[in-house]
Formats: C-alpha cells, structure tokens, sequence
C-alpha cells in the first residue's frame, strides 16, 4: 500500500476490540456513485438564515456503522461514513439535532461525528494528520448527555483554542461508549491542556473518568501492530 | 456646582494576593463573563461564543424545528418527527401502547455553571 494511512480507515477510537470490519451494512443496494457523490464536498455554501444565529464556524454532521464480526479490510472508511448534512447557524444545528435519535438509543457499532465543514472525520485529512484527540470512555447511560454537552461547547466556542478543534465523535460500543474531541496539533501542549480543562468543566464526568490523549499517529501504529500490518522488522 | 464638600478618606482598594500552584486551584467561577468563557485570551480574535444555556434556550423556536431539507432517512438514525429528551419515546409509545414513561436510560441532567 502505498499509504500508511489507507490500512487505517478503519480504527474506531482505539479500541482494538475484536469486531474491526467495515462492511457496508444496509447500504448494499446504494451504488458507489450516489455515496461518494453523497460524501464529497457539497457543493451548495451553508449560510446562516435570516433571524438565525450564526456559529463560528460551519460544521457537518455524519455518521457511520459497522457489523461487528466483519474481518478487517482495507475497503475505503470513506464509503462507510455518511453526511447526514451541514448547518450554519444554532437554529439550523437543532433541527438536525432535534431529528437525530440520541447517542444512548443507537444500536450497534455506530458513531456520530461532528467536524467542521471541510475537514473528514479522518485522520488523513490535511487537518488531522498531526493531530490528536482527547477520548473519554464511559458506561452505559452516559454517551447522550455528554455528547450533547461536548457538542455545544465545540458550537458555542468554548474550548478556546484557536482553529485547532477539529470536531468530535461518539462512539457506541458493546459495554462502553467513547466520546472524543480532535484536535490539529497533537504536539501543542497548550492547546491539548486547555481542551482538557475544558472537558472537565462543560461534561460534569463521573469522579475518576479517565481522558487519554492519543495522537493519530499512535492510533495509527497501534492498528498496525494490532493488524499484523508490520512485521518484525517494522517493514511491511 | 461646587460647595463645599468633604472629603473621604483616601483608601487604597483592598486586595488580596493568593498563590496557585496549578490550574486546578482556580476558583469555579474565575474570569467568568456572563454567557462568556472561562478564558480571559481569546487565540484568533474575537470570536462568536455561545453559552450552554443560549443554544438550549434557541431549541425551541421555531425555525429550528422543521426537519432540515435532504435530511438523509437513516432507520435508527435519523427521524422526520421531533426527537427531544422528554419525546423521544413518543413514537415508541404511540406504536408499542406504552405507558408515557419518561426513559430513565440516562442519568440525571445537573445544574452546571457554564
């Protein structure tokens, strides 16, 4: 392969748990060409509409799903993950949001992702290819309240940090959920210690949460490693 | 106009200087503005922030209740009706003859000072 990054479409927040597989559950009447076309850029501006409330920046909504069993496959992340569409303004964020079935009653291996307008929730987009990402894993009960919090502080501007938020993702899995914030520069401890103070602030965690840093890159050779995509030598 | 006046006492404006040694120290509330941010720099310039409450506030009016337009239909995902914390077993309910019983699959909201 020519790109380290196309084995890794793949990864879901790390967890290396036995049900890496990207098959295209319930979409195998779609064609190819309707999905990418659906995936690429829109290419309609979002704006704001009268009496609205602009955001800082526009941002997308998208979401995926895998059958758990599947071996893993280097078939595109990108024909897995779906837009479900792009907003402007506060309002326009509700009536997405307000017609979307919560993170706590989503069946399955699924995730929503919300990054702003532009950049894929990959770390192979230019935005996220020296990034990193805050996760917080949780129990059972726990991903619609924080997910909701950790969006409308991401919309409201709250974590202060520049352009650097790229955007965030819940993930629901067997017995846990993960929600994660990604950021541009994993490097700039700066920005990653204030994201993280203001994670603690605006999610209200249970006592003795625990939030991990991890680079792309790391999540990137811990899939590798896990995959059996390097051998001995560190070669392929 | 002037006439005669008396004048106060001249006091320096009482201060009290306290030593942290970490972010952690901070009182809660520090820096705060109403409807603001917990920053006192803002990286990038003036920026448009909103509180928790503001967005919350916003949820119910009505142009943020119309499905958007090209909303993908996704079973499970997405839905044409209204989905809110206290509705979102409505659909259930009208189908299933539930009880209206509020889910209790979250933990409580609590106050929080944002």
């Amino acid at each position: 392969m020519n790109n380290k990054f196309d084995a890794l479409k793949d990864d879901d927040s790390g967890d290396h748990d036995q049900d890496q597989g990207s098959p295209k559950d319930g979409e195998k009447e779609k064609n190819e060409d309707e999905e990418k076309e659906q995936n690429t850029s829109k290419k309609k501006m979002v704006v704001p509409g009268a009496g609205e409330h602009p955001l800082q920046y526009n941002y997308t909504f998208w979401y995926s799903r895998r059958t758990p069993g599947r071996p893993a496959s280097t078939q595109s992340y990108e024909q897995n993950i779906k837009q479900i569409g792009s907003f402007a303004s506060v309002e326009q964020f509700w009536r997405f949001y307000s017609h979307m079935i919560r993170p706590g009653d989503l069946t399955g291996h699924s995730d929503f992702h919300l990054f702003k307008e532009g950049i894929k929730p990959m770390w192979e987009d230019d935005a996220n290819k020296m990034g990193g990402k805050w996760i917080i894993r949780l129990r059972k009960g726990l991903a619609s309240r924080c997910w909701e919090n950790l969006i409308l502080a991401m919309l409201g501007e709250q974590f202060m940090v520049g352009e650097e938020i790229c955007g965030a993702v819940v993930s629901v899995r067997f017995q846990e959920d993960i929600i994660s914030i990604w950021n541009k520069t994993a490097s700039d401890q700066a920005t990653t210690a204030r994201i993280r103070d203001t994670l603690r602030r605006v999610l209200n965690l249970p006592p003795n949460t625990i939030m991990e840093y991890k680079t792309h890159t790391d999540s990137i050779k811990a899939w590798e490693d896990f995959h059996g995509l390097v051998n001995a030598s560190g070669g392929r | 106009m002037s006439t005669s006046r008396q004048l106060s006492e001249s006091r320096a404006i009482p201060t009290k200087t306290v030593l942290i040694n970490d972010t952690t120290q901070l009182p809660h509330d520090y820096c705060t503005t109403p409807g603001g941010t917990l920053f006192s720099t803002t990286p990038g310039g003036t920026r448009i922030i909103y509180d928790r409450k503001f967005l919350l506030d916003r949820r119910n009016s009505p142009i943020a209740q119309t499905p958007p337009a090209h909303l993908p239909v996704i079973p499970g995902v997405t839905s044409l009706n209204v989905l809110t914390e206290n509705q979102k077993n409505e659909a259930n309910n009208h189908v299933n003859n539930h009880d209206g019983k509020p889910t209790t699959g979250d933990d409580a909201q609590f106050e929080m000072d944002i």
